[in-house]
C-alpha cells in the first residue's frame, strides 16, 4: 500500500506575477533551489524528478540547471492540470518501491507573459492524432478555450439543479476574499462582491470573467521522500496518506460531453473513492479542502463528487454553510487560482503542505487532514496529506 | 482538291491571332457587350489576364472551321463544344480536325481549338452533305 | 426574403423548384433574322461561305445571337436560371465558368422570321471539387422558336458557379479539422449535405464522435446511418472572449442531442442569444466555411 510510506518534505515557490521577466527553466531551477532548502537538502540528495505535461522545462534540463546529477527516476504526467497531485502520485510511488529515494516534482510558466493559456490555439484540430482528432469534433465550432470548454458543463448544471451565475458568484467571492489576507497571492488585498461578480463581462456564456482564474507567471516544486526519512528534516512532514489518478468511462480532455451525463465529473468520482478508501478517512475527517479552481462551476461539482454534500446540493452547501475560513468546509485558504495564482494546482499541493504545518497565511487551527483535487473537467488527480 | 470525307481524314488547319480587334468585332456581332470581351481594364481587374473570346464567336469559328472545309452545300446540324482555357486577346487559337465517322451523307468532325494556355474548345460537329459527295475546292 | 447564405441543400431545393416550372418564354427577338447583322458576323468571324445571303438563311451558330441583349438590359430576364445564378453568388461562388455549349439546328433559320427564346432550367450538380475550387455545375436548354410554333434551334448551356479558391473575398477558414480514416466518412457526408453518425455494422450501436473499433462488441465492421438532421439542444455556451480566429463574437455552439439519440456538438445559428433555451427543438443546417470546408450547424425547428 502507497498509504503512509511517503511525505512532502520541502516546498518552494517563486513569487507569482504578469511578467516574471524570467525564462521559465529559470523560474522552475529557483522554485527547486527554494523547495531543497525548506526541506534542508541539496541537489545531490535528488535521484527522481517529475512535472507534467505542458511544462517547457524537461527534467533532464532542470536537473541540469540546479546541480542535480543522476537521475533514476523521471516522468511527466499526462493532462495538464489534471496531472498536479498525480506528480506526487508518482513520486510517491517512486520512493515506496524504491525507484528514488528523493523526487522533486515541480511546474513553471510564464503563461501571462509568454504563451497564454487561455488564448485559442487554432492548432488544436490540426493533426490526426487521437487529441487532434478529439479537438476536431470541437474546435471548428470556435469551441476553443477551456472556458468555453467549461461553460458547457456549467449550463447543464444549472439547467439540472436550477443553479444560477451568483452560486458560481459566492465561489469567487469566496477565494478572493481568502487571496485578500495572503501576502503571497497576486490578488492580495484586492476582494471582490457578488454584484462586481455579476457586472463583470461575459467571457464564455454561463461564465463572467470573474468565474475564471488568472493567468501567472511563476513556479512552484515539491520534495517527496519517504515519510521515515522527512521526519528527521527540517519541517514536519505533509504525509501522503492517499493519491490517486482518476478517468472516467467516455473519458476525452476537456470535451466529455458524450457520456449520460453532463452534470458530474466521473473523473473525480473515481479519484474520491479511491482517496477515502486508501486514507481510511471520509470527508468529515479534513479540515480543508484545495479544491482546483480555474473556473468556478467546478468547485461545485466536485463538492458533490467528493462527498461533502449530495448531488446538485453544493449551491445550497456554499451558500448555506460555508467554503470560507470560518465555514462548513475551508477551501482554499490561501486564495485558491481564482485569488492566488494559477500554477496548474501546483501552488494548492503547497498550501496543503503549510496548513499541516501551520505556517500557512490564513492558518486554519488543528489541521491535521487536507484534501487536494488536480485540474477538472480533464482525467484527474488527487491527495489526501495528512501530519504526523 | 477533293475534300476527303472517310474516317480519319483531316481537316486543314485553321489558325486566327486573337487581335484586340477580332475580339472585340466578334463579340459585339455577336451581340455579347459584358465588358470582359472588350474592356482590357476591367476584365484585368476580375483577375483575367486581358479581354478574352465570347463563346457564341466559338461557336462561330468552330462553325467557320468545318464550313471552310466542307464547303457550301454542307448542311450543319448539331455543335457540341466543351469549354476549355480562355482565348485571350494577343494568343493565337489554332484549330484543327478529323473525320469522325461518316456515313450516309452524316458526317462528324472532332475539332480541336488550342491557344497557349491549352485546350480552348473541344468537342464534335455533325453536318450534312446532301449529295454524299467529296466536295471540290477551287 | 432568401436566405443569404443559402446550404447546398436549400440551393438544390431551389434548383428543383426553378426547373419545376418547365420551359419558360423570353420575349421575342427584337429584330427578324436579317441580312446586315449576317453579314456583320460573317465579317467578323471571317466566315467567307456564300450559302447563307445567297439563299437567305443565317448561319445556324447565330441562334443565340438574334435574342442577345442590348447593352444595360439586363440579361436572362425573367428566366428560371436567374434565381439560381443569384443565390450561388450569395452561396459565395461568385466565380463562373461555362464548361459546355451544346447546339442542335433543326433548320436554318431563315431572314425575316424572328424568333422567341424559351428557357428551361434541368440540373444543379455539386457542391464538386474543381481546379477553379469547388463550386455547382447549373445546365439549363434554350430552345428558339419560329412563329409557327417549331423549334428552330436548342442549346444545352452548362456553366460552373465556383467560389474563387485563390482570390476574392474567401480566405481558407482557420479552424480546420484533423481527418483520418475513421473520421473521413462524416466530412465527406457534410460535403453532400448529409449528417453521418457511425454505426456498427455487427451490433448496430450508434457511435459519435466516430473511432475505429466498436466500443460495445469489438468489431471493426463500420457503416453509417444518415441522421434525420434533428435533435433538442441539451448544452450551450455564448463565446465572447477572447477572439477566435476566423469567428465574430458572440457565437453560440451547443451539445445537441440528436433523434438517434447520439450527441454531437455545433454551432447553434439563426437564433438571437437570448432566445436560445436548453431542450428547444434544433435541425441541422450546412454552413460552407472555405472551399474546402463545410460544418454542420443547427438551426431553431420551426413550430
Amino acid at each position: 500500500m502507497l498509504s503512509g510510506r511517503a511525505a512532502i518534505a520541502g516546498v518552494g515557490a517563486t513569487e507569482f506575477s504578469k511578467q516574471s521577466g524570467r525564462t521559465e527553466l529559470r523560474l522552475a531551477a529557483e522554485a527547486v533551489w527554494a523547495a531543497l532548502d525548506d526541506a534542508g537538502l541539496s541537489p545531490a540528495d535528488v535521484d527522481g524528478m517529475v512535472t507534467y505535461s505542458q511544462d517547457a522545462n524537461q527534467e533532464i534540463a532542470v536537473a541540469r540547471e540546479t546541480g542535480v546529477g543522476e537521475l533514476t527516476f523521471f516522468s511527466r504526467v499526462e493532462y495538464g492540470g489534471g496531472a498536479a497531485c498525480g506528480t506526487v502520485a508518482h513520486a510517491a510511488m517512486a520512493v515506496a518501491t524504491g525507484l528514488a529515494r528523493t523526487v522533486v516534482c515541480y511546474r513553471a510558466f510564464n503563461e501571462r507573459s509568454g504563451r497564454r493559456f487561455g488564448r485559442p490555439d487554432a492548432g488544436l484540430g490540426g493533426e490526426p492524432t487521437s487529441q487532434g482528432l478529439e479537438m476536431s469534433w470541437h474546435v471548428p465550432f470556435g469551441l476553443v478555450t477551456p472556458a468555453a470548454w467549461v461553460a458547457m458543463f456549467a449550463r447543464r448544471y444549472m439547467h439540472a439543479f436550477g443553479a444560477t451565475s451568483e452560486d458560481f458568484g459566492r465561489v469567487a467571492v469566496t477565494m478572493r476574499r481568502h487571496a485578500a489576507t495572503n501576502p503571497a497571492a497576486w490578488f492580495h488585498g484586492r476582494p471582490i462582491t457578488l454584484e462586481e461578480h455579476q457586472t463583470s463581462r461575459w467571457i464564455a456564456e454561463p461564465l463572467h470573467l470573474l468565474d475564471c482564474c488568472q493567468e501567472s507567471d511563476g513556479a512552484v516544486a515539491l520534495v517527496v521522500t519517504s515519510a521515515e526519512r522527512a521526519r528527521d528534516l527540517r519541517h514536519p512532514p505533509a504525509v501522503v496518506a492517499a493519491a490517486a489518478q482518476g478517468s472516467g468511462a467516455g473519458q476525452m480532455m476537456m470535451t466529455s460531453y458524450y457520456r449520460d451525463d453532463m452534470t458530474g465529473l466521473p473523473e473525480m468520482s473515481v479519484v474520491a473513492r479511491r482517496l477515502w478508501e486508501m486514507s481510511g478517512l471520509s470527508p468529515a475527517d479534513v479540515q480543508a479542502a484545495i479544491l482546483y479552481d480555474h473556473f468556478t462551476p467546478f468547485v461545485l461539482t466536485q463538492l458533490e463528487e467528493l462527498g461533502f454534500c449530495g448531488r446538485g446540493e453544493a449551491p445550497g452547501f456554499v451558500r448555506d454553510e460555508g467554503i470560507g475560513l470560518d465555514g462548513r468546509l475551508p477551501v482554499n485558504p490561501h486564495g485558491g487560482q481564482l485569488g492566488e495564482a494559477y500554477i496548474h494546482g501546483m501552488n494548492g499541493i503547497a498550501e496543503a503542505v503549510r496548513q499541516l504545518r501551520g505556517s500557512a497565511a490564513n492558518q486554519l487551527a488543528g489541521v491535521t487532514n487536507v484534501l487536494v483535487t488536480a485540474g477538472t473537467g480533464v482525467p484527474t488527480s488527487g491527495l489526501v496529506l495528512s501530519t504526523g | 482538291m477533293p475534300v476527303r470525307i472517310e474516317a480519319d481524314a483531316e481537316l486543314p488547319e485553321l489558325a486566327l491571332d486573337l487581335t484586340p480587334t477580332l475580339v472585340v468585332s466578334t463579340a459585339l456581332a455577336t451581340r455579347d457587350f459584358t465588358p470582359v470581351h472588350h474592356d482590357p481594364a476591367l476584365a484585368r481587374a476580375q483577375g483575367s489576364a486581358d479581354i478574352f473570346l465570347n463563346i457564341l464567336t466559338t461557336m462561330g469559328l468552330v462553325e467557320r472551321f468545318v464550313t471552310d472545309w466542307a464547303g457550301p452545300r454542307a448542311v450543319i446540324e448539331r455543335i457540341d463544344v466543351r469549354l476549355g482555357v480562355p482565348a485571350y486577346a494577343g494568343d493565337r487559337l489554332s484549330f484543327s480536325g478529323a473525320v469522325a465517322s461518316s456515313e450516309d451523307g452524316r458526317v462528324t468532325v472532332r475539332v480541336r481549338g488550342r491557344v497557349s494556355l491549352g485546350d480552348h474548345a473541344t468537342g464534335t460537329v455533325t453536318l450534312r452533305v446532301p449529295d454524299d459527295l467529296p466536295e471540290e475546292d477551287g | 426574403m432568401t436566405d443569404p447564405e443559402m446550404t447546398a441543400e436549400e440551393l438544390h431545393e431551389l434548383a428543383r423548384g426553378q426547373a419545376d416550372l418547365g420551359e419558360v418564354r423570353g420575349a421575342p427577338a427584337p429584330d427578324p433574322v436579317n441580312a446586315p447583322m449576317i453579314r456583320h458576323w460573317q465579317q467578323a468571324m471571317g466566315d467567307t461561305n456564300p450559302v447563307y445571303l445567297a439563299t437567305g438563311v443565317a448561319p445556324p451558330a447565330m441562334a443565340q445571337v438574334w435574342t442577345m441583349p442590348g447593352p444595360g438590359e439586363r440579361p436572362d430576364d425573367g428566366s428560371p436560371v436567374t434565381d439560381v445564378l443569384a443565390a450561388l453568388d450569395r452561396h459565395g461562388c461568385t466565380g463562373v465558368v461555362a464548361t459546355n455549349c451544346e447546339q442542335t439546328y433543326h433548320r436554318y433559320a431563315r431572314l425575316g422570321e424572328r424568333l422567341t427564346p424559351a428557357t428551361r432550367f434541368t440540373d444543379l450538380a455539386g457542391p464538386k471539387r474543381t481546379a477553379l475550387g469547388v463550386g455547382f455545375f447549373a445546365t439549363w436548354t434554350v430552345t428558339w422558336y419560329a412563329e409557327d410554333g417549331a423549334p428552330v434551334a436548342e442549346m444545352l448551356f452548362r456553366v460552373l458557379k465556383f467560389r474563387p479558391s485563390e482570390t476574392g473575398p474567401t480566405t481558407p477558414y482557420p479552424l480546420r479539422p484533423a481527418v483520418n480514416q475513421d473520421t473521413r466518412f462524416f466530412w465527406d457526408g457534410v460535403e453532400q449535405g448529409e449528417l453521418r453518425i457511425q454505426a456498427c455494422a455487427d451490433c448496430g450501436a450508434l457511435r459519435h464522435p466516430p473511432g475505429p473499433m466498436c466500443p460495445v462488441c469489438r468489431s471493426v465492421a463500420r457503416t453509417h446511418t444518415v441522421a434525420t438532421g434533428r435533435g433538442v439542444l441539451y448544452s450551450y455556451v455564448v463565446h465572447h472572449h477572447p477572439p477566435v480566429p476566423g469567428r465574430e463574437t458572440p457565437f453560440a455552439v451547443g451539445v445537441v442531442e440528436l433523434q438517434e439519440g447520439v450527441r454531437i456538438v455545433g454551432n447553434v445559428v439563426d437564433c438571437p442569444i437570448d432566445k436560445l433555451e436548453v431542450g428547444m427543438p434544433l435541425r441541422v443546417t450546412f454552413r460552407r466555411m472555405d472551399d474546402r470546408l463545410v460544418l454542420p450547424m443547427w438551426t431553431p425547428e420551426e413550430a
